[in-house]
């Protein structure tokens, strides 16, 4: 992975390509534990430096197990190729150990000191906001205005007991184990491998531990006064069993001088007016000044002094009760409640980071959130990109199927070409319909007299005189097509058995038989009465014939006039609408 | 905390985003500007199909009459009274002459039925015979066929007063001209 920037001196994008090479390089979209708190990872390293012994043991947080951790002296913390073998063999025990993260808990024990808060702020400001303060602006709220906030961590230590006249006080721890810390942090980047790191102050947890290990006289103060190589603690609980106040005293390179802690314990005890508190001796080291119970018994003869032991757990040394303090969950912790041991483990005031990564670091990295935002991105991207593409796919499929149909090929020019070859037929199919309307047999004198011939056939009773056909246009000015109108008029004689024949032509049904005969028989369709454009009219009068001659049958004569009895006049109009196929265009030929 | 979040936003999410609708709105794009094209093309092609199909049933109707086109104009352009006059000749020589005689040939000057409500050019011709029935109806039936033009106008058919069994025709027709 590339060297990486703080995202603040890069440019949006190169952000984004700097968060994209972190997902891409590193588990931290994947392994939460690069974000987890130390204690809360499964497999721990508690490290506890007290000044002359360096203590290290690995813990199974789900087994809840404790073994020996890796070597490593107080001298070896100063020399970096020592550190960074002693980094590399702790990693490699966790990945063997198949854990995916490993917890680093730093005690420290060499070092402890306090540092007032200013008056001003003992009840301006909330504890939470004065929390936060420490860490971030520390000389705004000391009361030693020279410190130097690069030089030290300064986290507040709340004093809970009522009536106390202090909120509380700042624990002081130099920065010089920062540099361990670092090298464990970085060798996990460089290994893809989360290190997460904690720095306790070793005092705090002893403190908060005094719960589950004290059995103060009820209703009365008590001191516990925890005895490390370096230094000594002394915390001064009232009578309900809340802080008070916190001394230390430090050593200077030699054993507790009794001298001092009595003289501490009586002049704080006056200032808090503590009466006779009990008195608890902790030894937090292995070679504690073992006299010191002995004088406190000679010097406070009424007050109850006990030496206290942490009990033993697994591997850790009944001296070293820290990481197994610290590890505890608070179910199983509290026989002594107070306000000062619930804030202490509840509320986190003894687990408070004194050497946590430092933000310009902490901030290259993007956080979790990013991290899985970023990681859904990705996802998200392939997803649209895979039905962008598919998308695209089938667009381009349509285009390949459109492409290769035949109207796309297809030349609009040819189009064009069929209208006008379209239009020059119409206008020849026009002039054809025109001629062949004209043409129609609509009039022909040899269909006229085979109708006449089958109308009254030789020998049936029946004498034409006159016959005649005429055909007239409808004359409407203003129409395209004319209907016409043929009559016949025919006269003559007829016998007594001809009238019916005659009688039964003069019906409706009678005439269009004869006409329906007539268009079979020629294949002319001017005689067919079944289109509904045309209208057949038939009218027959009879008369009595005055030259009638009754003679007998066998001299009477066909041509005879006078052996018909009857003389008849048969009119038969026959109407074409200008709807019928045969109406005549009345335009000139196109 | 949280320093990376715009640049994801910006990288991660809008332009991405953005590159996509981009890209598939370029994609609706050029398929909203194939589908309009094709839609055309589909319109001319099936102008041209629709105009091809009626084409060819025109042109199978125009060619059915083509060859009676040809004949009508043929005929159309000839001067009726002659062409009639040598049809005339034509089939009475072909039948009995006893049965048929002709007995008069006019080319009235002015026109009547069909004639007077078109206007396509006609002429009117009057034709009279003595004869028999059915030879006469066989004269008619040929002339009529050969000639299409002749539209029957007046039709008059009386007994002879010389002969019985032979009967005046007398038939007025409008002839179509060209």
């Amino acid at each position: 992975m590339a060297t990486l920037q703080h995202p603040g001196s890069l440019k949006a994008f190169q952000q984004y390509g700097q968060a994209c090479s972190i997902l891409a390089n590193s588990s931290r979209a994947t392994n939460p534990a690069w974000y987890q708190d130390a204690l809360a990872l499964n497999l721990q390293l508690h490290i506890r430096v007290d000044g002359v012994d360096v203590s290290t043991f690995y813990f199974d947080r789900n087994k809840n197990l404790w073994k020996n951790g890796p070597d490593l002296t107080p001298d070896a913390i100063k020399y970096p190729a020592k550190l960074s073998q002693f980094i590399e063999e702790a990693i490699q025990y966790a990945r063997s150990y198949q854990a995916t993260s490993l917890g680093v808990i730093l005690y420290i024990a060499d070092e402890f000191a306090t540092t007032e808060l200013k008056p001003d702020f003992d009840h301006s400001l909330s504890l939470s906001d004065l929390r936060n303060t420490a860490i971030a602006d520390p000389n705004s709220i000391l009361e030693d205005s020279s410190v130097v906030a690069t030089q030290a961590s300064w986290r507040v230590l709340p004093y809970a007991a009522s009536g106390s006249n202090i909120i509380g006080t700042t624990v002081t721890i130099s920065t010089r184990y920062a540099p361990l810390m670092s090298m464990l942090r970085e060798a996990g980047e460089n290994e893809n491998f989360p290190v997460v790191t904690h720095a306790l102050s070793a005092p705090l947890i002893a403190i908060m531990g005094l719960s589950q290990t004290l059995k103060p006289t009820t209703n009365h103060p008590f001191v516990a006064i925890l005895q490390y190589p370096w230094f000594t603690a002394l915390a001064f609980f009232d009578d309900a069993m809340n802080l008070r106040l916190i001394r230390s005293l430090q050593h200077h390179g030699i054993q507790c001088p009794t001298h001092l802690c009595r003289n501490a314990l009586v002049t704080t005890n006056a200032s808090l007016e503590f009466i006779e508190p009990d008195l608890f001796l902790l030894g937090l080291g292995q070679n504690i000044n073992a006299t010191q119970e002995t004088h406190l018994r000679l010097a406070f003869t009424n007050s109850r002094v006990e030496e206290v032991f942490f009990p033993l757990t697994h591997e850790v040394p009944t001296w070293c009760p820290e990481p197994t303090i610290a590890s505890q969950t608070a179910d199983c912790t509290t026989s002594l409640v107070s306000n000062t041991f619930m804030m202490l483990r509840e509320e986190k005031w003894a687990f408070q980071n004194f050497l946590p990564t430092p933000n310009d670091i902490a901030e290259i990295y993007p956080a979790r959130k990013e991290m899985q935002l970023l990681r859904i991105l990705r996802f998200a991207r392939v997803a649209i990109f895979t039905i962008a593409a598919l998308g695209i796919f089938y667009l381009c499929y349509r285009a390949i199927e459109l492409m290769r149909r035949p109207e796309w090929a297809f030349d609009s020019t040819r189009a064009a070409v069929i209208q006008d070859r379209l239009t020059q037929l119409s206008r020849e199919r026009k002039k054809s319909d025109y001629w062949n309307n004209l043409l129609e047999d609509r009039s022909k004198a040899w269909v006229s007299m085979e109708s006449l011939s089958q109308m009254f056939p030789e020998s049936t009773g029946i004498l034409i005189k006159t016959y005649s056909q005429t055909v007239k246009p409808d004359n409407t000015p203003g129409k395209v097509r004319v209907g016409f109108v043929k009559e016949w008029k025919l006269t003559g004689h007829v016998r007594d058995e001809a009238l019916e024949h005659l009688n039964t032509l003069n019906t409706r049904e009678g005439i269009s038989a004869h006409f329906s005969e007539i268009a079979r028989l020629t294949g002319n369709n001017s005689f067919n009465p079944g289109i509904g454009s045309r209208n057949l009219v038939v009218n027959l009068r009879t008369q009595e014939n005055n030259s009638y001659k009754p003679i007998p049958p066998e001299e009477i004569s066909d041509t005879d006039e006078s052996t018909y009895p009857f003389t008849f006049d048969l009119t038969i109009t026959q109407r074409f609408e200008a709807t019928d196929p045969l109406a005549i265009s009345v335009s000139k030929a196109p | 905390m949280h320093l990376y979040r715009k640049s994801i936003v910006i990288f991660g999410i809008i332009i991405p985003v953005m590159a996509g609708a981009m890209l598939v709105g370029i994609g609706f794009f050029i398929r909203s500007k194939m589908v309009a094209s094709f839609d055309a093309k589909q319109k001319n092609y099936k102008t041209y199909e629709i105009g091809r199909i009626a084409g060819r049933q025109i042109e199978s109707e125009v060619e059915r009459l083509h060859q009676h086109i040809n004949r009508w104009n043929s005929q159309l352009s000839q001067e009726t009274a002659s062409t009639v006059t040598t049809y005339l000749r034509e089939i009475c020589e072909h039948l009995p002459s006893k049965e048929i005689q002709q007995t008069a040939f006019e080319r009235p000057s002015t026109k009547s039925g069909f004639g007077t409500i078109s206007a396509q050019n006609s002429s009117q011709i009057r034709i009279a015979f003595r004869g028999t029935y059915r030879t006469i109806q066989r004269a008619f039936l040929e002339l009529e066929t050969r000639m299409p033009q002749l539209q029957l106008q007046e039709l008059r058919i009386d007994p002879s007063s010389a002969q019985s069994s032979l009967l005046n025709f007398q038939a007025s027709y409008t002839a179509w001209e060209r």
